[in-house]
């Protein structure tokens, strides 16, 4: 119900200001080129989801929001992405303050071999937070956050490690909000677990809308569909050229009236 | 002969080359044991003071020099095996460099130990006018044990899975921050495990102690200048020297008894390697 509801205010198209914007942005993994020229807006409060078949760029683009790829060796970057249209790329950028302001849910539940109380306050303690009354409420306001809080609060010294594939993966949502992200990235967060737990997290993801922007990746169209107010739709033409971005709209009008052919050949799955 | 022949005969033969590896092992066990055992196991001979003449000699004071010599040798190499292999394993480009320490390491690990009993006499006895001391020796060994020490504590952390650094690294910790809080802590286990091969061979060792920490002391040693006599120099010092009429049953007891030692201390290191697995890493399994 609340998917619909998603997809309502989307479709009102009010005006929303922009969180993030990527500009004419190409990525190169040595001399590989990954994505070329994407230009697309990220809209506050609101859910921007990145679709297309596998190998398309979609999560290498995601990764760049964050500057998550600078881990890699050999990755370079053209064009730019702003945050508050503050340049992430311009030198001498935080990109540990970028890193906080900007959080990542990977696509393996990945919790530390930690107990779940300190998964959670793993984030806060990085800055300095080490008074056991502040920490415990940012535990338990995060995993309430994440709809975790009942599942866990009388094992909270368990090892995150024994939840479900579901709960860990709730797990790592509340370990990003306790760091008090502005935007919250998803890079295909419900790839590895149930229909049941992903019908959870995307409740969550509803939730989470009134206060965070978020951007999805998923190879799953109907997820997309359900989720989020905006889609983008990525696609690499031939084998070995880079990922394009090839539409960009509000989900309803991508889903129900593409403009473009191959957006409508994807979606009504005839390919990819 | 058949196909189905040839398969007996190949069964048979791998069979008797595991069965021969076995039996070496227990060879040298049993006979040791059987030949020191009752010695090994007599509380005046663990607890009492060696003899320089006349029989009935204990060797309390060279256990200790054993142990003594294990942890100062460990605390020495364990933590520069841990800084260099978080270089390596996780600062390191890949590359020339990289390639050129392995190359170092596996050239140091090939080196007879006899060459680092030397190398320690002209350093720390010597230049450094230590004398024959526990220290001398314990810091010939930690080089002497460097190799294996850094290679099994980088391939610990190598273990580590990547999703942890992401992970950490994405909630906007350091580098460093990650290293200490995430990667050592998931390797800490098979960062014990990789001291148990090392502690060994500190325990066995004789030819890098007998020319640095000395073969023959009285009293228990407990300055690390303090000259000392570890179990396996000391073993081989009797045998080479026959200064007493009882020789041969220290000799005996002596190695029951450094076997015995080394059994202990190999259940233990893996028992604290297993607990504080169970302790950390509950169910890391299940994904």
């Amino acid at each position: 119900m609340r998917a619909v509801n998603t997809q309502e205010q989307g479709a009102e198209g009010m005006t929303v200001e922009k969180k993030m914007e990527i500009q004419n942005l190409s990525m190169y993994y040595g001399g590989f080129k990954a994505i070329e020229d994407i230009t697309l807006e990220v809209p506050a409060r609101r859910i921007t989801a990145l679709i297309g078949p596998s190998g398309c760029g979609k999560s290498t683009l995601v990764r760049c929001l964050n500057r998550m790829n600078d881990l890699i060796d050999g990755v370079r970057v053209e064009g730019d992405i702003t945050l508050d249209g503050e340049s992430i790329f311009r030198p001498g950028y935080d990109t540990i303050d970028l890193r906080r302001r900007v959080g990542m849910v990977f696509q393996r539940p990945n919790p530390f071999p930690k107990s779940i109380y300190e998964n959670v306050a793993y984030g806060p303690k990085l800055v300095g937070i080490k008074k056991k009354e502040e920490l415990d409420s940012i535990v338990e306001s995060s995993l309430k956050k994440a709809a975790l809080w009942n599942e866990v609060k009388a094992n909270l010294r368990e090892s995150g490690q024994n939840l479900s594939g579901g709960q860990q993966q709730r797990l790592c949502i509340a370990r990003v909000i306790a760091v008090q992200p502005e935007v919250i990235l998803f890079d295909e967060p419900c790839s590895a677990i149930d229909p049941v737990a992903t019908q959870l997290i995307e409740d969550l993801m509803a939730e989470l809308k009134e206060n965070y922007t978020m951007v999805i990746v998923t190879h799953n169209m109907q997820q997309a569909a359900r989720v989020s107010d905006y889609t983008a739709f990525l696609l690499v033409q031939e084998q070995g050229e880079p990922g394009r971005l090839i539409e960009y709209g509000e989900t309803n009008t991508i889903f129900t009236n593409p403009v473009d052919e191959r957006t409508e050949r994807y979606i009504t799955g005839r390919f990819g | 002969m058949t196909a189905k022949q040839w398969d007996k005969v190949a069964t048979c033969v791998f069979w008797a080359l595991g069965i021969i590896a076995i039996a070496i092992l227990a060879f040298i066990i049993l006979e040791v044991l059987g030949r020191g055992l009752l010695t090994a196991l007599n509380p005046k001979f663990i607890f009492g003071k060696p003899k320089a003449m006349g029989s009935g000699g204990g060797i309390f004071p060279m256990i200790f020099s054993t142990l003594y010599l294990v942890v100062l040798a460990i605390a020495i190499s364990l933590p520069i095996s841990i800084g260099a292999a978080i270089y390596m394993a996780e600062y390191a480009k890949k590359g020339r460099i990289n390639n050129f320490i392995r190359f170092c390491l596996d050239s140091l690990a090939t080196l007879p130990s006899i060459v680092f009993g030397l190398f320690g006499v002209a350093l720390f006895v010597t230049a450094f006018r230590w004398s024959y001391c526990l220290l001398a020796g314990a810091f010939t060994l930690a080089i002497l044990n460097l190799p294996i020490l850094l290679r099994s504590t980088e391939e610990a952390i190598k273990l580590v899975p990547d999703t942890y650094r992401e992970a950490s690294m994405s909630l906007g910790a350091s580098r460093w921050t990650t290293i200490r809080q995430v990667v050592v802590p998931s390797a800490l286990p098979g960062i014990i495990t990789a001291t148990i091969l090392p502690i060994g061979r500190i325990v066995g060792e004789s030819a890098a102690i007998i020319y640095t920490v000395g073969v023959f002391v009285r009293n228990v040693p407990l300055n690390p200048f303090d000259t000392a006599a570890p179990l396996a120099g000391y073993i081989w010092a009797r045998q080479a020297e026959h200064g007493v009429p009882d020789w041969k049953t220290i000799v005996n007891g002596g190695a029951a008894l450094l076997l015995i030692m080394v059994f202990i201390i190999y259940f233990l290191a893996r028992w604290a390697g297993n607990r504080y697995q169970r302790k950390r890493l509950l169910g890391a399994g299940n994904k």
